[in-house]
């Protein structure tokens, strides 16, 4: 099976690579983007873009950075899924999407039992506030207040509000969140879990905002979980290679971090990139932007691009799958090693980088 | 390659040198002078230059997953350094692992602790140290919050397999040492405890912090493990803590035990604002105790981040943070808090903190037992060092400092009637031998034969911030690094970690816990070569038999 195309026909590797390495030495402003890859893939590709004054960005940047800036311009608590599991005595689940977003929150948190030195003394109270959902019936404990997205940060307000002893407009579920707000006072350890792919900054903020205030008198985290292609774990790479997180430009020859001005699909849309590195090894997904701009693609074989092949494909393996890798473990959120599940020749986003700076530091290889 | 470096000032503590001599160096070992009229390779002028080991920070935040929040949390402050290409575009917060490898050794700095990570996230810690070029370093694993060891403390088991799980932990992450912060704090912040001190008991536990910093120096020592355990003790910052910091000294009862970042425990409750300088007892009980080291954590003024696993303290701390936004992160053991701080030099009690780490550094005698760090970023980045060494230096310089400093602060130090100043032997001592000692590194911190060929040439100048700022030659492993201050070679260092003897049934025994507790196997915890993608990413250093 080929493992290399340029314009859709089966070349050698090396071909690909140098025909890469071309189009990323012409181009005036390359975009590194989809970047879902693992730890050695990042550290990779980020090294790649400094080198050829690219741009970097993940294809979940903006879930992600939802997240952050409540971060960075208010201030949070999180937790782990692990802490979680062992001491929450509540559970307050937050908008939709949750068990998309971590497919293990059952088997891992939810149904696994609580340390046995706190287990005597509670019982897991599990909340949901949310739009109604058919996992419903899978937590015995659980209360629903049913929400729609859109009114999640009136309803997380109200919620605020009424912790804080301030006066709050009735909504039409009243007696609902004032119980709710009851027993989220009433937690010992409470965990709030939500996705950002599914909520928008005030909600997050809101929430946030929320679990600071419970620990006035008691104890109260978060446990935002992030959204898949490795993107937590690639915000990690990208901190301590750049100081700063995706969305950051080599342009000028040092990093600069900017979430607009250097959004990969923008820099396509506006014409402002001329060459584009896309990245995609944990599903064979193409980017979800159009343009006239040269794709060179790291993905699995199969990957469906939208209008034509792209200029230069590189077929490449499945991080933790097709080789050992260090990725981002969902339990404790820290970076740990997984060994290859079925172990195969396909090679790796860090060895296909690796395959490109060698022909973009040779001349040689440049005149092929 | 046969390496000379000719005619320098050799000040070298360690082998009892402060001598105009050369140094040889080959294979990157200093070596003795060869005989006769043997021809060096490559010869560097040192004349009128002083010629020093490389210098080794025992305690220093560069790399972890709390060392990366904190630039996530932060991107304004890299915003903030003018746009140089050819320098770190970060001067006063956390910076990139790359900057960071090269703002250390254009200083003169060889090998670097990374004093505070989380077991579970050594891996992490491994892959920031990877990236960090040019020198060697090392991390220190927390411990003294985990489940484990609180539960094993809760039921009374044995110091020895207390021990067999510090080995097993030291071994997983790749540590050089164990540390330990607010002792079961941590645990207690999640049971909902607001303050935590020595004597106070962990809920659910039923173990007091006293009990767990006492099985851990106990179990380090019995490992023979070179560094002693690494201290940091309940009440950071708060007015009257010097009565934490001598408590814990005594409790120490003849043990080896190091404390960290001392300034953040010598205040006293005294004075007009009932903040005041405790550093004078702090330092007489620590002259008198010799199994006992510290480091300073020297405060410095301008804006920082402050990036602490004392979870229980940050919390508390983040109504105070400038700019105002904050990251409280708990997991197993310690987790972190990251608050952000701008230490301003008109404010009293940050010109006290600034004033009780100078009084600790004079004060205390012995410059093989008082260790130099700001605790970076905590007290100060480590760009500053440059500019605390030449206040060591320089009782003038000081007083140049402290005439713009609100008078009321320091009239609750002691600070004005010191007129100690160091001597570059004891700037050495400090920097280079008396570091080495302390971590278990025997062929680093000196100039003798067969020691590791990492040495820092320094210009003669009178202003010695510029001085130690701006090394003339740095060279690592024997190979000329920086000169001038500027970074000539990038290369890849080591990190360095002790493996001690351990009855294997421990492996079984994580094995089982972490099934049982978390449906985990341990694995997850474990370093592996592999995963580091860089030759020799390691170096084994010998526990003590």
């Amino acid at each position: 099976m080929a493992d290399a195309w340029i314009d859709g026909s089966p070349v050698a590797l090396r071909a690909a690579a140098i025909e890469a390495a071309k189009l990323l030495k012409a181009s005036r402003l390359p975009v590194v983007a989809g970047l879902g890859t693992d730890v050695d893939g990042a550290r990779a590709a980020i090294g790649l873009a400094a080198q050829i004054g690219g741009v970097i960005d993940h294809m979940h940047s903006q879930a992600l950075l939802r997240d952050l800036d409540v971060a960075r311009e208010a201030g949070m608590m999180v937790t782990t899924p692990n802490e979680a599991a062992l001491r929450a005595d509540t559970l307050l689940m937050v908008g939709p999407g949750l068990e998309t977003a971590w497919p293990d929150l059952n088997a891992r948190l939810i149904k696994r039992p609580p340390a046995p030195e706190v287990a005597d003394r509670f019982r897991r109270r599990i909340f949901r506030l949310g739009p109604g959902t058919k996992t419903r019936e899978r937590y015995a404990q659980e209360a629903v207040i049913g929400r729609a997205a859109k009114d999640l940060p009136a309803a997380l307000a109200a919620l605020r509000a009424i912790l804080a002893g301030r006066p709050c407009r009735k909504l039409r579920d009243a007696t609902a969140i004032d119980r709710l707000a009851a027993e989220l006072r009433a937690a010992r350890f409470g965990v709030a879990i939500w996705s950002a792919a599914e909520l928008d900054g005030v909600a997050i903020e809101m929430l946030c905002g929320l679990v600071n205030d419970l620990n006035r008198t008691t104890r109260f985290s978060g446990l935002p979980l992030t959204p898949g292609d490795h993107a937590a774990g690639v915000l990690e790479v990208c901190g301590w290679m750049t100081g700063f997180p995706m969305r950051t430009g080599f342009c000028r020859g040092f990093p600069e971090h900017d979430p607009w001005r250097f959004q990969a699909s923008r820099l396509v849309e506006s014409g402002e990139a001329d060459c584009a590195l896309w990245i995609s090894a944990y599903r064979a997904a193409a980017p979800d932007w159009d343009g006239n701009l040269p794709i060179i693609a790291l993905t699995g074989a199969d990957a469906k691009f939208r209008r034509r092949p792209p200029r230069v494909h590189i077929a490449v393996g499945r991080p933790g799958l097709d080789h050992d890798a260090v990725e981002r473990f969902a339990p404790t959120g820290t970076l740990a090693r997984t060994q290859a599940k079925h172990a195969s020749q396909a090679i790796s986003v860090a060895q296909a980088i690796g395959q490109i700076a060698l022909a973009l530091a040779s001349d040689r290889g440049l005149s092929c | 390659m046969l390496t000379c470096i000719k005619g320098g000032r050799v000040i070298d503590p360690a082998n009892g040198r402060d001598a105009v001599a050369d140094v040889w160096m080959r294979d990157g070992r200093i070596v003795e002078a060869p005989p006769g009229d043997a021809r060096a390779d490559e010869i560097h002028d040192a004349t009128g230059n002083m010629v020093m080991a490389g210098a080794i920070d025992i305690h220093s935040h560069i790399a972890s997953d709390n060392v990366n929040r904190a630039r996530l949390l932060l991107p304004e402050l890299h915003r903030a350094s003018p746009p140089n290409p050819a320098a770190a575009p970060l001067s006063n917060a956390p910076s990139s692992t790359f900057e960071t490898g090269c703002r250390y050794a254009s200083m003169g700095f060889t090998t670097v602790v990374e004093p505070a990570v989380a077991p579970d996230a050594a891996l992490h810690a491994h892959l920031e140290l990877a990236d960090v070029p040019i020198i060697d370093k090392a991390i220190l694993a927390v411990l003294g919050n985990d489940d484990f060891l609180l539960d094993s403390l809760r039921k009374d088991e044995t110091p020895s397999l207390i021990a067999d799980y510090v080995a097993w932990t030291l071994e997983a992450s790749r540590a050089l040492g164990i540390k330990v912060i607010n002792a079961g704090g941590a645990a207690a912040f999640k049971a909902n405890a607001r303050e935590f001190s020595l004597d106070d008991v962990v809920p659910f536990y039923g173990v007091s912090s006293r009990q767990i910093v006492k099985a851990l120096q106990r179990a380090v020592d019995e490992l023979g493990v070179p560094h002693p355990l690494h201290v940091h003790c309940n009440n950071l910052g708060l007015p009257g803590n010097a009565e934490t910091a001598l408590a814990t000294i005594a409790a120490a009862e003849g043990l080896p035990l190091h404390l960290a970042h001392l300034q953040f425990y010598g205040y006293g409750k005294e004075g007009p604002r009932g903040f005041s300088s405790a550093a004078a007892r702090v330092a007489e009980a620590v002259n008198a105790a010799d199994n006992l080291s510290i480091d300073v954590g020297q405060v410095m003024f301008g804006q920082t981040v402050t990036i602490s696993s004392d979870v229980l303290r940050q919390f508390n701390a983040r109504t105070q943070a400038s700019p105002r936004k904050w990251l409280i992160f708990e997991a197993d053991a310690n987790g972190g808090g990251i608050v952000p701080y701008d230490y301003r030099p008109g404010n009293f009690h940050n010109a006290v903190q600034w004033a009780v780490g100078l009084e600790l550094f004079l004060l205390i005698t012995d410059p093989a037992r008082v260790f130099f760090t700001t605790d970076h970023p905590n007290g100060a980045p480590f760009t500053t060092y440059p500019d605390i060494l030449a206040l060591l230096m320089n009782r003038d310089l000081r007083a140049e400092w402290m005439a713009k400093l609100p008078p009321e602060a320091l009239e609750v130090t002691t600070l004005r009637s010191i007129k100690r100043e160091y001597s570059l032997t004891e700037i050495a001592t400090m920097t280079r031998a008396a570091p080495a000692k302390l971590l278990g590194l025997a062929d680093r911190g000196h100039l003798g034969p067969g020691a590791v060929a990492d040495v820092a040439v320094y210009s003669q100048a009178s202003d010695r911030a510029a001085m130690f700022r701006a090394a003339a030659l740095v060279f690592k492993d024997g190979e000329l690094v920086v000169r001038d201050g500027k970074v000539t070679r990038y290369r890849w260092g080591r990190a360095l970690w002790v493996r001690p003897e351990r009855d294997p049934g421990i492996d079984r025994r994580m094995k089982d816990y972490y099934g049982d507790r978390y449906g985990l196997t341990p694995d997850f915890m474990q370093v592996p070569d592999g995963a580091i993608q860089r030759p020799d990413p390691f170096e084994l250093v010998p526990c003590h038999s």
